[in-house]
């Protein structure tokens, strides 16, 4: 274990676990970090595509909405269960997954992109006009998940654990995941796709398979999320929100793991901070992703590397 | 079946000709810049605020019409200069992420600036003539009229003016067109406001049949880029094709379906599109595949 996490991420996550325990931490805070947190986890999953696979994909939050209203639905009937609630997302978002993976895969850049914008698109526009799931209002008022009989995810505490052990877990994911040879023929993939097919490999197939492992890692994000905040609407499928984890993921430094966590953690209490301050904070967020492309293209902590630099004109054609 | 129908065709012909205005910025851009504009729309909502904000200074449509185009194209240049400029010879999904934080600003800006109520503008042309054995709204006819003539217009600026064929040469081969003394910045900078331009343009003439509100450019951005895929990346023609054919195909299938099946309708037509033929109707083989 300790090569998967050095023991300075260790100390990180003890801290974490550690922080309900200082007295500074009331309920507000401990939701806020647990919103943190689980973004930071949702930008992570993202990154896997984009920063290993240089995949940009546009539609996240079609994932991360389906797997919102998997809690929803079964919460709403009475189905506590929180391992069901994750199963059902897991299984909805991963059919989802592989139906989109299938055709935006075979696509590359802009291409990947729109396809995965606009069948999250059908998605929101299902969800929002479908009377079954409550219109544009969504789903509201659900009652709180339940690990164990008799132990409900109702406390702030037990919520903020709850995002704590995804992230531990979904970290630990990934970075196997990005080691392994999978990972391997992913960033093979992301240098020179027609190479690595030179070189025999079913580029397609890792394609797909990277954007179903990051989907369902957002659909879980979205499944713990709907139990925090017992509401799922269609506003978390809009595509504006696909573009705030690109953002999370830009903040943070493509292709790092640890970086967008940081970068969704960020914007997360940067939203909060500003809103609490000012009712325009969508300027400052906008202006300081500017400012993060002009200046900062790596990330704001300087991680290595951005999207692969090339000519322009070799771009387009 | 025909009363029904032939005024649901002509809406889907004027709606068509704006969304042709908004689609040929963002292709030009695109082209240009290989960038996907977010903030497209913003531009085109700016646009119809800009018409507000004149019409409440002098009362006139037509005046709005010269001015809200050309503030639009200034703060397009301004944009340009600041933040698209130094992108230049990076991976063009960077600005992708920078026009959506711009895009981002813009409507709050918008939002804090005007407010987030609904507003109207008034058609400068009232009433209805008759056509075709029905009566239509003589704005609409307007609507159609200038834009096929904007279009025009701007046709043959590409075709029969040195300035088009600069921008043309750009959009093929800048680096060329650096080598052979032309200031490439500059013509990019000027062809973005133009663009901008244009997106006022279409946002101002819409507004009398639309309404006016900060996200209205959400709304039709994505509307906008779904012409420019299906006309082919890149491709002036294509794009006007692609609106007509997307104004009309909505305004047809809203006689059959509510509108958010025809949203879906529209998407699945897209998606079929990209996996099929990506390039769209007119686009040159294997632009950014």
């Amino acid at each position: 274990m300790s090569s998967l996490l050095p023991w300075k991420g260790w100390v990180v996550f003890a801290a974490l676990a550690a922080l309900p325990l200082t007295p500074w931490m009331t309920k507000y805070h401990m939701l806020l970090a647990f919103d943190a947190l689980l973004f930071g986890a949702v930008a992570m999953s993202l990154d896997l595509l984009m920063g290993y696979a240089g995949l940009v994909s546009f539609g996240h939050a079609a994932f991360f909405g389906l797997g919102a209203y998997s809690t929803a639905v079964l919460l709403e009937r009475g189905i506590l269960s929180l391992w069901l609630c994750l199963g059902l997302a897991v299984v909805i978002v991963g059919a989802y997954a592989f139906v989109v993976g299938y055709f935006a895969t075979a696509r590359r850049g802009i291409y990947f992109a729109l396809l995965t914008l606009i069948f999250a698109e059908v998605v929101y526009t299902v969800f929002r006009y479908t009377q079954a799931f409550g219109g544009s209002d969504g789903i509201q008022g659900l009652p709180s998940p339940v690990i164990l009989p008799g132990v409900a995810l109702d406390t702030p505490i037990r919520i903020y654990y709850a995002v704590v052990l995804y992230l531990l877990l979904a970290y630990l994911a990934c970075r196997v995941l990005v080691r392994s040879h999978f990972g391997q023929v992913l960033v093979a993939i992301r240098e020179n796709e027609d190479r690595a097919r030179f070189l025999g490999y079913d580029v397609q197939r890792y394609k797909m398979g990277v954007c179903l492992i990051s989907a369902v890692l957002t659909g879980l994000a979205g499944a713990l999320y709907a139990g925090r905040a017992a509401y799922a609407t269609p506003d978390l499928m809009h595509w504006s929100i696909s573009g705030e984890f690109i953002i999370m993921v830009m903040i943070g430094g493509l292709g790092t793991l640890v970086g967008p966590i940081i970068g969704g953690a960020f914007f997360i209490l940067l939203q909060e901070k500003v809103s609490s301050y000012v009712q325009w904070y969508s300027i400052v967020i906008g202006v300081v992703l500017v400012l993060i492309v002009l200046f900062a293209p790596h990330g704001l902590l300087g991680f290595r590397r951005g999207l692969r630099a090339r000519p322009r004109r070799e771009a387009a054609g | 079946m025909a009363a029904v129908l032939l005024p649901q065709l002509l809406h889907g012909v004027v709606f068509g000709a704006g969304l042709g205005l908004l689609a040929l910025g963002l292709t030009v851009i695109f082209g240009l810049l290989g960038v996907m504009n977010f903030a497209h729309g913003e531009l085109f909502m700016f646009g119809a605020y800009a018409g507000i904000a004149v019409i409440s200074v002098t009362h006139s449509f037509w005046v709005a019409l010269i001015a809200a185009p050309l503030i639009v194209a200034a703060i397009g240049a301004v944009t340009e200069m600041a933040t698209l400029r130094p992108l230049y010879r990076r991976e063009p999904l960077y600005g992708l992420i920078m026009t959506f934080g711009l895009a981002l600003a813009f409507r709050e800006g918008a939002r804090q600036l005007f407010g987030g109520d609904m507003r109207r503008i008034l058609p400068p042309i009232e009433g209805s003539i008759p056509l075709l054995g029905m009566t239509y709204p003589k704005y609409r006819l307007f609507l159609l009229a200038i834009s096929s003539l904007l279009l025009l217009a701007i046709w043959l600026f590409f075709t029969r003016t040195r300035a088009g064929i600069v921008v043309r040469a750009a959009v093929q081969d800048a680096e060329m067109l650096d080598g052979l003394g032309v200031n490439v910045p500059r013509v990019f900078t000027l062809t973005f406001a133009g663009s901008a331009a244009l997106a006022a343009v279409a946002g101002l003439l819409l507004a009398p049949v639309f309404t006016v509100y900060p996200t209205m450019g959400v709304e039709v951005i994505l509307l906008a880029f779904i012409v420019v895929i299906l006309g082919g990346m890149g491709s002036l023609g294509g794009s006007v094709v692609a609106a007509f054919v997307i104004g009309i195909t909505q305004s047809l299938l809203t006689l059959w379906m509510n509108p958010q099946r025809v949203a879906i309708a529209i998407f699945g037509i897209m998606i079929v599109v990209l996996i099929v033929r990506p390039r769209g109707f007119f686009g040159r083989e294997g632009v950014l595949e």
